[in-house]
């Protein structure tokens, strides 16, 4: 939304109307992910001799920000709806799966784990009686993640994406 | 107190050392977009711009996927904007992101939209 059409540098098309269009000249840096970032993600996901052009980029880029915010926004209603103030990790995870990125939900609780258990080794034993219970913790949310079975199926994450890659292109909308 | 194999070896995962740690992506302007979503949008938990970091990684890798899937039907070389708005308008998961590209669509093509109906319809 906002004025997504025109490149994240600024220039070409006047905002047209979004939602939060006072703000549309508020400094890039603030609402898109650095380009390089996004462009070296996007050319992992490609062959070798595969090339990325500058638009393409930029609208991944402005693509990349809107999917933060629609995910949030989702995240956000269901912590008003329970009285929470603060979003955290698995509200993210419930929003996504969601809003149909179910397939996004068992590789993050892997990151996620992978991520806790870095935090439990560098800082556990400064974090008192609570590194204990840390490391408790992992293994259980590893088992959570194997709901439907589907911890083979995070391990062959891309090749079902590449078949769904092709579902819609050839089923019709 | 950091050991720094088991460290490094987290860090492979983000692949980029640097500003942004272990992540492949910066978390503070992460957590900054989070914030421009909404004004409920207050308190983020520590965890929620490391979910996205990785979320947003696969987001982008499925965007790409399924774009260049779309520059190789045109028997090209080179992933296109173009490319990038055929693979979200055919994916309905990215429905949410229609109204990004097809304002741009209509206006470079001078606005001939009438044909732009006609392949969403044949599609």
């Amino acid at each position: 939304m906002a004025e997504g059409p025109a490149s994240p540098g600024g220039g070409g098309s006047h905002d047209s109307g979004g939602e939060h269009s006072p703000r549309s000249n508020v400094r890039e840096q603030d609402r898109y992910l650095p380009i390089a970032n996004i462009s070296r993600i996007m050319k992992k996901a490609l062959p070798a001799n595969g090339k990325i052009a500058k638009d393409a980029k930029e609208t991944v880029q402005e693509c990349v920000s809107e999917f933060i915010s629609f995910i949030t926004s989702e995240a956000s209603d269901k912590c008003q709806r329970e009285k929470r103030k603060t979003i955290n990790g698995d509200d993210l995870l419930w929003a996504m799966a969601t809003l149909g990125f179910e397939d996004y939900i068992d590789p993050l609780k892997v990151y996620l784990a992978k991520y806790r258990e870095m935090e439990g080794d560098t800082k556990g034993s400064g974090k008192g009686g609570e590194s204990s219970s840390k490391k408790e913790v992992q293994p259980s949310s590893i088992a959570q993640i194997s709901h439907q079975g589907s911890f083979s199926q995070g391990a062959s994450y891309s090749n079902s994406q590449t078949q769904q890659m092709m579902v819609p292109m050839q089923g019709s909308e | 107190m950091r050991q720094a194999g088991k460290y490094s070896g987290f860090m492979m995962c983000g692949g980029i050392a640097g500003r942004t740690g272990p992540h492949s992506l910066p978390l503070a302007r992460i957590k900054k977009i989070m914030k421009k979503s909404g004004e409920d949008v207050k308190m983020i938990s520590g965890e929620a711009p490391i979910v996205f970091s990785k979320a947003c990684e696969l987001f982008i890798e499925e965007l790409t996927r399924r774009s260049w899937a779309t520059t190789l039907q045109g028997k090209r070389r080179t992933l296109h904007k173009d490319d990038v708005a055929s693979a979200i308008v055919a994916t309905d998961i990215f429905d949410f992101l229609v109204s990004m590209v097809s304002e741009t669509a209509s206006h470079s093509e001078d606005g001939t939209v009438p044909e732009e109906e006609e392949t969403v319809g044949s599609s």
